[in-house]
């Protein structure tokens, strides 16, 4: 008799793709083979676990089509299996995934896509915080602002690409104009993915303002930030990329680092 | 079978069957989530609701501040399908606080869980989620695995579980246990109650040749706390039919005979429509509900079917 431990991988591997022969003997046949019966547990898996795919990554979904995106899906879900049971944080390495496969060399801007859209997963499931504003910041006296340092808000997520990856996924969302042309020689987009309120919304930075941000989330004061933006980039004003962060609810909390 | 395991936890309280009303609930979905809370006082036929509690487990955001927001109007039920109670190895620790949080944030009337497995163990020492549910041998060996860990949860959560009959395409051959029977000394072991799915009892009992009646005739109404009922589809393998329970459908006619007749023989209970996939519109939906409803209104609580029976 089979242990359930021992039982339970072989029917793991079944369900993904592999040899289904050591559970002939094992499933009662009955009018159907074993491997008639263990097809359908291998479809529900596959099936729900690409439809899991395809509500995180619709744009991709929409861009490679039903068949590809199945197909695509198929190889990862038995490389890459949920390793735990939310689905909603199943996926996260399927961008890396994409990058890697030959068949999309024509479409190099597809894993940043996936990059932006599990951002704006990640985003939309983070916890709730406050926001920083413009006007919590009002007491600050200018000639301390060197010294703030910020908490970014959980929501916050940064995604860069050499194309213009926010244009391609505004013009694939529901009720988006179905012939709009995104221009792939537009440039690259740096953005930040965040969610002020109920929303989740796309801000776009400079490269360098990008750069101020990720110092920034790790907690760095802002005039040491903006300094080691400055050795790369001389000419580099913040004034532009804090607004926009400030502005869209990059931050949820500041203090003042002596 | 180890001694102590002859009675009933004696820390948790009773089955839950009166936390929700005796009437129709249905499955919360995210495309119905607006329509809900705008509608408010208009949809009358809908007695509570009930979502899957992997899809609330998040940190935060506008999911949650919907369920939040549907909680102040309707009784929840948490129906888990990802606790994979029957997996050998330990719980998923990490997953049953998860769940103990959300249970807190909402308040659930009720927490159910599934007579099945879903998550294998692999090499790295964690477990792949194959997001599907599927059914165990019905051994000694399964027996304790599950029992442990419907105890493990119900000592976690500090409450009774219902734990729901399973729907299945297949069977083991070293099986040696009946489900019912299975599923009657899981909950005397543990004290958890059932989650009586009538369209699972259907769909197995047409996969497996069992009679549908004789299981439900097996099932005391002192144990069952909820109901479900479903839609299911059909595949043909080689001229011979399987029935797939893949809630996308409305229930069949012969699934509310047999609802009928459960209820009949068990009195009103907490009825929840689910509809997983294809999912219709929410007065589609509401339709099932009322169906259900009509059928709890007429039918007797069971004291008085016993006292008719006995006069």
């Amino acid at each position: 008799m089979l242990p359930l431990a021992d039982l339970q991988s072989a029917m793991r591997d079944a369900a993904l793709g592999g040899d289904m022969d050591r559970l002939s003997g094992v499933i009662v046949e009955d009018g159907f083979s074993h491997t008639e019966r263990l097809s359908i547990h291998r479809g529900n898996t596959t099936i729900l676990l690409t439809e899991a795919l395809a509500a995180t990554f619709k744009v991709v979904h929409k861009l490679v089509g039903e068949d590809f995106f199945e197909a695509v899906a198929r190889l990862y879900i038995r490389a890459h299996p949920p390793r735990n049971p939310c689905l909603f944080e199943y996926g996260h390495d399927f961008p890396t995934y994409l990058a890697s496969l030959p068949q999309l060399d024509g479409f190099p801007y597809m894993a940043d896509v996936a990059r932006l859209e599990w951002g704006w997963n990640e985003a939309f499931h983070a916890a709730e915080a406050p926001v920083l504003s413009a006007s919590d910041l009002a007491a600050v006296d200018p000639d301390d602002y060197a010294q703030l340092a910020f908490t970014p808000h959980p929501a916050l997520r940064l995604v860069a690409s050499p194309y213009p990856i926010k244009e391609i996924w505004a013009v694939n969302q529901c009720g988006a104009d179905d012939d709009a042309i995104v221009d792939l020689d537009e440039g690259a987009q740096t953005l930040a993915v965040v969610r002020p309120k109920a929303q989740v919304e796309v801000l776009e930075l400079s490269e360098p303002g990008l750069t101020l941000t990720e110092y920034l989330a790790a907690g760095e004061r802002l005039g040491n930030a903006v300094e080691r933006v400055q050795t790369a980039v001389p000419d580099f004003d913040p004034a532009s990329t804090l607004a926009v962060l400030i502005g869209g609810g990059a931050f949820s909390t500041h203090i003042l680092q002596s | 079978m180890s001694s102590q395991h002859q009675s009933a936890h004696p820390v948790l309280g009773p089955i839950p069957a009166n936390s929700l009303p005796a009437r129709a609930g249905i499955g919360l979905k995210a495309q119905h989530y607006q329509e809900i809370l705008e509608r408010g006082a208009d949809i009358r036929s809908i007695g509570w609701l009930e979502v899957h509690s992997e899809n609330y487990m998040c940190a935060g955001g506008p999911q949650l501040n919907w369920l939040t927001a549907l909680c102040e109007r309707y009784p929840v039920s948490l129906h888990g399908v990802g606790m994979s109670l029957g997996t050998a190895g330990p719980l998923d620790a990490k997953h049953l606080k998860r769940l103990v949080d959300l249970e807190r944030r909402v308040e659930a009337s009720h927490v159910s869980e599934h007579l099945s497995w879903s998550i294998a163990k692999n090499a790295q020492g964690g477990g792949d989620y194959l997001n599907d549910l599927i059914a165990l041998p019905y051994t000694e060996e399964s027996l304790d695995v599950f029992c442990g860990h419907v105890e493990e949860m119900q000592d976690a959560l500090g409450r009774r579980v219902l734990i729901e009959n399973p729907s299945s395409y297949l069977r083991y051959e070293h099986s040696v246990i009946p489900e019912p029977e299975f599923l009657l000394e899981v909950a005397k072991r543990s004290g958890c109650g059932i989650l009586l799915d009538v369209n699972n009892v259907y769909v197995s009992a047409h996969n497996h040749g069992f009679d549908a009646h004789a299981y439900l005739d097996q099932i005391p109404a002192d144990l069952v706390g909820e109901i479900h009922l479903a839609g299911h589809s059909q595949t043909v393998i080689d001229g011979r039919a399987i029935l797939i329970d893949d809630h996308g459908s409305p229930v069949i006619d012969d699934v509310w005979s047999l609802y009928e007749y459960t209820i009949a023989r068990l009195g009103p209970i907490p009825t929840l429509i689910e509809w997983d996939s294809n999912i219709p519109d929410l007065d589609v939906l509401l339709g099932e509900a009322a169906k259900a409803d009509r059928i709890l209104a007429a039918a007797h609580p069971p004291e008085e079917v016993r006292h008719v029976a006995v006069g």
